[in-house]
């Protein structure tokens, strides 16, 4: 996929992104990161086809994202927002198999069996006859994962995965991405509020700074204490912890 | 299905051909079930006309309509995402009889008008109400609702003075009626039960939906068309009966589940025993008169409403934005 001079706005309100230009590498994972409000959940609303661009092409394939219909665009890409609502109550497999939607016609029924093999992908198999709401935070965020990878996308899409989760299940939602991106050749982006993980977990970052992609290299390139202390406006500085690496940390010019 | 699910759908599976025999055996004069079964039998007279002709077409009329409008209420509140969201309660049923009364004021009869017109009628009142400022809230589709009922049933009331027929009644209902509804029903609710599975795709949000490759404002409309078409069929053949779309398919809920593939046909068995008990009871309770099925089902289903909103039983209602 490929960002071609892209900008967007809504109607009436200043730019949300500035012509953006960027190529998304096929079968990596690419984390988005950048203060709050910079336009990050847009890029992905854009990829995802949600949004259209008020200028530019959002490319999939070499043609615009919005010449695909709905359906042909299901099959290629899913998303997994941030927060998800249901409306009332559902079990667990029927989420899962709403991912199968866009490879059947809609009055198809489809079996449990074709939605098994996500189950065991994001280790729901125990948990497929209970209902959503029943579930904790980091089990409903798993259920919203199966359904995506029941797309059986070529592109992943997360938007803060892991923000209301506490350590334990944010663990366990990379452990499952690290999984998948070993055992395919899927290209996954994820916009990350905890910047250590993304430095760690991904093959490519892009930083955001007030709707403009300041910088998209490997995190190798990217521990640059200017740089990310200017994208996020505050005093950032890079340490070096035994057993773990580089670590990013926030050093406040005043205590409180 | 699961056990308990399997349960209930015995329990009124039962309940209902009790009721259907009792149904028959009651009324201004008492039939035994053994002269009941020799009636059918040997066509005896005087019993004969009185089963096959008089109890018999209210019967399946009452059985009809009760299904058909626990359908309806089922998928509106599943299009509207919203428990409470029941035709009667929004006025759709009341702007049908309202067109009906015009109509037939001013146009000439013709078969299948009343339909026509009650359809026309709730097609207007899901019109207004799925204009976007008042979807944003779900009580205020509620609100909006109720007021429109109001307006459609006065207004009706101001043009049937006088020419009006008891409304929400089976009194005097026939074969030729209960055919005309038994099309309608039977089509209506096949197509219901066909469509049920999105009626739960639409637990998603719209957006999501997209993202998944179908049209949430597709299944939407589709589930309302349907809501309307059965809704049209009772109001065309007995006028408004109130509530059944809201009690029925809500304690559907409570015995099997949220999933619409085992809720809309237990809805379908609920309401059709629900309003044959109602209408049953309407019959003998003031006798040699009897209370019209509106009457009384808002004397069960008012109370319910209030309960129901008590007992904080709306989990969902937060959203009905489409």
């Amino acid at each position: 996929m490929e960002f071609n001079q892209v900008s967007f706005n809504y109607p009436a309100h200043a730019p949300v992104l500035h012509r953006i230009s960027a190529r998304i590498p096929s079968g990596k994972i690419i984390s988005i990161i950048g203060p709050n409000g910079s336009g990050k959940s847009t890029i992905l609303k854009l990829l995802a086809g949600i949004l259209k661009p008020t200028s530019g092409e959002v490319l999939l394939n070499h043609r615009s994202v919005t010449d695909y219909s709905h359906k042909q665009l299901a099959t290629q890409i899913a998303i997994v927002a941030q927060q998800n609502v249901i409306y009332d109550d559902m079990n667990v497999i029927d989420v899962i198999k709403t991912g199968r939607l866009a490879y059947h016609k809609l009055l198809d029924v489809i079996s449990d069996e074709e939605v098994v093999k996500y189950l065991k992908q994001a280790h729901l198999t125990k948990l497929a006859k209970r209902s959503i709401t029943s579930l904790s935070g980091g089990q409903q965020q798993r259920v919203w994962l199966a359904s995506a990878l029941a797309q059986q996308p070529d592109y992943l899409l997360l938007d803060e995965p892991t923000t209301y989760l506490d350590i334990h299940y944010q663990s366990e939602l990379m452990a499952i991405l690290n999984q998948l991106h070993r055992d395919s050749d899927m290209t996954i982006v994820l916009i990350l509020h905890d910047v250590n993980q993304a430095f760690r977990l991904s093959d490519e970052l892009w930083l955001i700074k007030d709707g403009q992609l300041v910088a998209n290299d490997r995190p190798a390139n990217c521990y640059d204490r200017q740089l990310l202390s200017s994208v996020f406006n505050t005093n950032i500085q890079i340490i070096e912890v035994p057993e773990y690496g580089r670590y990013i940390a926030e050093i406040p010019d005043s205590k409180f | 299905m699961s056990k308990s699910e399997k349960f209930w759908y015995l329990v009124i599976i039962c309940l209902l051909l009790i009721s259907i025999v009792v149904a028959l055996m009651l009324g201004v004069t008492f039939i035994p079930f053994g002269q009941v079964i020799q009636s059918f039998a040997n066509k005896n007279a005087t019993q004969y006309t009185v089963l096959f002709d008089i109890r018999a077409p209210r019967i399946f009329a009452s059985l009809l309509c009760g299904a058909m409008l626990a359908v309806a209420g089922a998928l509106s509140q599943a299009a509207f995402r919203n428990h409470l969201a029941d035709p009667s309660i929004l006025g759709v049923t009341s702007a049908g009889e309202l067109v009906v009364t015009v109509g037939s004021l001013l146009l000439p009869t013709f078969i299948g008008g009343k339909f026509l017109y009650s359809l026309i009628g709730g097609g207007i009142a899901l019109l207004i109400l799925t204009n976007r400022t008042i979807l944003t809230s779900p009580y205020r589709l509620i609100i909006v609702g109720v007021a429109l009922m109001l307006t459609f049933s006065g207004f009706q009331q101001l043009f049937s003075n006088g020419v009006g027929q008891a409304s929400g009644s089976f009194n005097g209902i026939t074969w030729t009626n209960s055919v005309g509804l038994l099309i309608l029903g039977v089509s209506g609710m096949f197509v219901a039960v066909v469509i049920s599975p999105w009626a739960n795709y639409l637990k998603l949000a719209g957006e999501q939906l997209q993202t998944k490759g179908v049209s949430a404002q597709f299944m939407r409309l589709s589930l309302l068309l349907i809501t309307v078409y059965l809704s049209a069929g009772v109001t065309s053949v007995v006028g408004t009966i109130p509530f059944v779309g809201i009690v029925v398919p809500n304690l559907a809920r409570f015995l099997v589940g949220n999933d619409y593939t085992t809720l809309i046909p237990m809805s379908m068995l609920l309401g059709a025993w629900l309003l044959l008990v109602i209408d049953t009871v309407g019959r003998l309770i003031v006798l040699p008169s009897e209370l019209s099925a509106a009457v009384l089902m808002t004397v069960v289903g008012g109370p319910f409403l209030i309960w129901m909103l008590q007992r904080k039983m709306l989990n969902g209602i937060q959203s009905s934005q489409f």
